[in-house]
């Protein structure tokens, strides 16, 4: 019953605090985001600008090809503002790119400095025979050395035979049993990890620092309660306020994907494993500025599974030993539907078995400490 | 009620003690003072004998329960008053005297009395953080009854209140007495442990130099002078006259049979010039 009033006392005193306010208003930030400033799916059309320097009847056919790619079968005659002046161009619009054939070299170079996008002169030489295409690139600077490599190895070599090596390779789909994820949810697993697990470490910890400054914590160490139950009713604090503002951020762009009682579980495990961090933190500083550093560096280790995860290609080993990199991976189970029930319930008895050594530990730690 | 023998006790855990080497037991419903300036190591022991700090080295027993081993169930038996105010600001007076109360094992008192008992009875709803530095002192000073401590540790309870609330808080402390409920009375004011307290202790850098009462550290340590002030040929005379020497004896006596005696006063030493005395430092 003392944990009960310990609880209902602290969320009282938690609704009326600037770090709940924190913890909602962040949970709202992070929706309005997603819902508002990542899109369902990122663009990946691509914009060309290009001038044809060649004669009529090869231009023309050039363009005729280009109309049939087009998705009305039209092209479109536009004018760009770049700066002062606007540019006359003819706007193709196909299923992956928008090309724009400018007037003239100088219109083009004045579209792709100005647009930050790639422009490519195509000229061809009716002098010689058979008539020779060249291909002049004007690139923005950050292009890697790989697609720079790619435009020279296309235009030095057969485009027959190019075509006749990709068709030969043999593709064998190994599953089909996936769910894909918009750009949007992809983005959910690590901003769930740091609104809830990394929050909740900082928050736990603010709230023990703030009761040391205020004394508070002598007047409750003189009474029948114990250590344990005056940290739990703290962790259960961080574990309702985390449940709400996951749930905030979680519905409105999940909808009814997610299972949201394994969500429950997952959350109330990786919570207390991430307070029983802050509480092991609290118990060894004796305010909140002298424990900041720690603080910082934990966050930050913490946050770079986050990285990694937006990241494909960049997983080191040593990230796999981040508590943060199995709570994302656990996050994105749960996400998506038909995700793996087995492995989110190890995660959580991993993160439930690691929560009651950190909190035990706190617990002696704090009561060697409590009013020190 | 409280035994401890030899008790020492270092922050830094070396030979720089707070507490040295100190040993005193106070009986049941007992008033003891615990008399010294700042830094002396007054709260050093009281914080061993309340759990809030680690029992080191000597032998500590409150409510028959031993320290080096403390238990919860002691904190059912003891209260606390702080010298700095501890209360919840967010929450009103009440609402923190209800909180506390749900932390112990036995039968606590009712909030609303201990609010009128401290004269905070009207400003029950109030939230303590609108409360003023005296109030809050108050409201401390009420949470450490409700649960009816045998035990009553108090930290400066007076200090910071107006002559009025103060003898309030002294009335309180009588009639807990008259309960008896044992107090360890912390304080570097004098005159509060001259009127309350039963003994005191005097400490100075960490070691008690005495232990007694009031009364006795007085008589042994005062002037025992009587200043008397008496008519002589209509003018006022004023002599002061040992009470222990023969010859100022029968020159009181003489006075006394031959003149009208105006004023007399038996002129004790206050415990602060004893202590002054005794310790060789002041209380500040």
């Amino acid at each position: 019953m003392k944990l009960w009033y310990s609880f209902l006392k602290e969320l009282k005193l938690a609704s009326k605090s600037f770090y709940f306010y924190i913890e909602l208003f962040f949970a709202i930030i992070i929706l309005v985001v997603v819902l508002y400033a990542i899109p369902e799916n990122f663009n990946k059309r691509s914009t060309e600008y290009l001038y044809l320097d060649m004669p009529d009847t090869a231009k023309m056919s050039f363009e005729d090809r280009l109309l049939q790619e087009d998705l009305d079968k039209t092209a479109m005659e536009t004018e760009i503002k770049v700066k002062k002046d606007l540019i006359k161009v003819m706007h193709y619009e196909t299923e992956d790119r928008d090309i724009y054939l400018a007037n003239s070299e100088e219109d083009l170079i004045l579209l792709a400095d100005s647009k930050k996008q790639l422009g490519a002169v195509i000229t061809v030489d009716s002098e010689t025979m058979p008539p020779t295409t060249s291909y002049k690139y004007y690139l923005q600077g950050y292009e890697t050395d790989r697609l720079k490599n790619l435009y020279k190895v296309i235009h030095n070599s057969n485009m027959a035979t190019l075509e006749a090596a990709v068709e030969d390779q043999e593709v064998r789909v190994l599953s089909t049993d996936y769910v894909t994820l918009s750009d949007r949810e992809h983005t959910m697993p690590s901003l769930l990890t740091f609104n809830g697990s990394l929050m909740g470490m900082f928050i736990v910890a603010a709230y023990i620092f703030l009761d040391k400054e205020q004394g508070i914590i002598k007047a409750y160490a003189v009474t029948a309660s114990t250590v344990w139950q005056y940290l739990m009713s703290k962790t259960l604090v961080i574990t309702v306020t985390s449940i709400v503002t996951t749930a905030i951020i979680t519905i409105p762009v999940m909808g009814g994907k997610p299972d949201y009682l394994l969500m429950l579980l997952f959350l109330i495990c990786t919570g207390f494993f991430a307070s029983g961090i802050g509480l092991l933190i609290s118990g060894y500083f004796r305010t909140m500025t002298k424990a900041f550093n720690v603080i910082y560096l934990l966050m930050v280790a913490m946050m770079l599974p986050a990285i990694a995860y937006f990241i494909p290609g960049w997983e080191p080993f040593w990230i796999r030993l981040l508590p943060a990199y199995y709570i994302i991976q656990g996050f994105s189970e749960l996400i998506v539907k038909g995700g793996n029930t087995g492995y989110v319930l190890l995660l959580s008895l991993g993160f439930l078995a690691a929560g009651t050594i950190l909190f035990v530990w706190a617990a002696i730690k704090h009561k060697k400490s409590l009013t020190a | 009620m409280i035994k401890v023998k030899n008790l020492y006790h270092s922050y830094s855990r070396d030979d720089k003690y707070a507490v040295k080497d100190a040993s005193f037991e106070i009986e049941k419903g007992e008033i003891f003072g615990f008399l010294g300036p700042s830094g002396a190591g007054k709260s050093t022991t009281q914080g061993v004998l309340t759990g809030l700090l680690q029992l080191q080295k000597g032998e500590v027993t409150v409510a028959g329960f031993d320290v080096k081993k403390i238990s919860n169930k002691m904190f059912n038996d003891i209260g606390m008053s702080f010298e700095q105010s501890n209360v919840y600001n967010k929450m009103t007076a009440k609402e923190n005297l209800a909180f506390y109360s749900k932390l112990f094992d036995v039968e606590t008192r009712d909030p609303q009395e201990l609010l009128e008992m401290v004269g905070l009875g009207d400003k029950a709803n109030i939230k303590a953080g609108e409360f003023s530095k005296g109030m809050k002192h108050r409201l401390t000073f009420a949470r450490s009854m409700i649960n009816n401590p045998s035990i009553w540790f108090l930290d400066e309870p007076t200090t910071g209140l107006d002559p009025a609330i103060a003898a309030t808080i002294k009335d309180i402390i009588w009639n807990e007495k008259k309960k008896e409920v044992t107090t360890f009375l912390t304080t570097h004011n004098m005159f509060i442990a001259d009127e309350l307290c039963d003994r005191v202790a005097f400490i100075v850098d960490g070691e008690i130099k005495l232990i007694d009462s009031p009364r006795n550290l007085k008589l042994q340590y005062g002037a025992k002078l009587v200043d008397i002030e008496y008519l002589k040929d209509n003018e006022i005379i004023t002599e002061s006259l040992s009470t222990i020497e023969e010859k100022d004896r029968g020159r009181i006596k003489e006075i006394l049979d031959k003149y009208e005696v105006q004023t007399m006063h038996t002129k004790e030493a206050t415990l602060e010039e004893i202590f002054i005395k005794v310790t060789g430092r002041g209380l500040v």
